[in-house]
């Protein structure tokens, strides 16, 4: 890996943190979640510096242009991320499932509640008249 | 034993009334709920005139939140029976008797009311007596349970079903996956015959058997639910 693309490399990664901790600072991303973004960063931070390794085990597994090899895993690593996020996506709809149905369940009691308010104040009223 | 009928609805203006009625008729002593899936028709308007008991949800679920939405009022008011019911009158409420009778004689945790026992009444198309013929060898095959009418939504459940389907309902193609689901849960399943209508009036969201496509959906579905499920042992 030539100098220049090495600094190429290093500049994206650095913007890629700052986009990271930016948006963890203004809590627009759970801690949760970033640890994952966290070890991408990691990972591609780590083949930058020490690129001679990455090459090496591309070579090893047959694959001749390491660039390729790069693009592979980073393919990879981007195909198991949606994965985790698909994951995330459904969990959320079935909360928001669980939710739903519950708001509706305790509406349906309020308004159960409201009626059987409504009549009970209803018959202390014409109780009190009655009194009178 | 205190039965509860759930009605799912969706934009069922034109037929939800009648269909109320005909339990009223045919079933004065038991309860129901209709749980209106966040109609964008007059249903909800219609059911608060009328003084109905209705469960407005505030999102559209589709039928798999709406039933278990029913299973979950059921294991609140504490009942011993559950029934499904659609609000779009297909099914017929004179039958209710004969399809809660197994679960009140304790023979079966489900009960599902099926039109191919006898074959009287609306039989549907052939195409889609096809498809659910082979729906119902795959989940004879993943569950080892034969029930001919896997897609009817004319069911009733007990105690120990409905506590599970309040918990775990199958959303995406609920009928035939919650088969699948209560015979792997241990569910004694029962066929019960009954009869039933073509839809009154309005199209139907649910139950449809548009194509192949929905076939080959519910196939992978209850493939994969088979897959990473494990069998209860009793």
């Amino acid at each position: 890996m030539s100098g220049i693309l090495r600094i190429a490399f290093l500049v994206a990664l650095a913007l890629y943190f700052f986009i990271l901790i930016y948006l963890l600072k203004k809590n627009r991303m759970t801690l949760k979640y970033s640890l994952l973004w966290m070890l991408v960063g990691l990972v591609m931070l780590f083949v930058a510096i020490f690129p001679e390794v990455f090459i090496w085990a591309a070579r090893l597994i047959g694959v001749d242009v390491p660039s390729n090899a790069l693009f592979a895993v980073l393919n990879f690593c981007m195909i198991v991320l949606l994965m985790f996020l698909t994951a995330v996506v459904s969990g959320q709809s079935n909360r928001l499932t669980r939710l739903t149905q519950s708001l509706a369940l305790l509406e349906k009691r309020v308004r159960d509640l409201e009626a059987l308010c409504g009549e009970t104040a209803n018959a202390d009223e014409s109780q009190s008249e009655e009194n009178v | 034993m205190r039965t509860l009928i759930i009605i799912p609805a969706y934009n069922e203006q034109g037929n939800i009334l009648n269909t109320i009625n005909d339990i009223r008729e045919n079933a004065p002593q038991v309860d129901y709920v209709v749980i209106n899936d966040c109609s964008t028709d007059d249903t909800k308007q219609i059911l608060q005139d009328a003084g109905m008991t209705v469960v407005n949800l505030p999102v559209n679920l589709g039928i798999g939140g709406g039933v278990q939405t029913g299973y979950r009022y059921a294991l609140e008011n504490d009942y011993d029976i559950a029934i499904q019911f659609d609000g779009d009158g297909q099914h017929m409420a004179e039958y209710l008797k004969d399809l809660i009778a197994p679960i009140e004689a304790g023979e079966a945790n489900i009960a599902i009311g099926s039109r191919f026992i006898k074959k009287e009444g609306f039989q549907s198309s052939a195409m889609r007596r096809f498809g659910i013929g082979f729906l119902s060898g795959l989940i004879r095959m993943l569950g080892g349970v034969r029930v001919y009418d896997v897609t009817s939504g004319f069911r009733a459940a007990d105690r120990k079903m409905i506590a599970y389907y309040a918990d775990n309902y199958a959303q995406d193609y609920p009928e035939p996956e919650a088969i699948l689901a209560a015979s792997l849960e241990g569910a004694t399943i029962k066929e019960v015959a009954v009869q039933m209508r073509e839809r009154q009036s309005g199209e139907s969201s649910i139950h449809s058997f548009k194509s192949l496509y929905y076939m080959i959906k519910v196939s992978v579905a209850l493939i994969t639910y088979r897959i990473t499920h494990r069998r209860k042992k009793l």
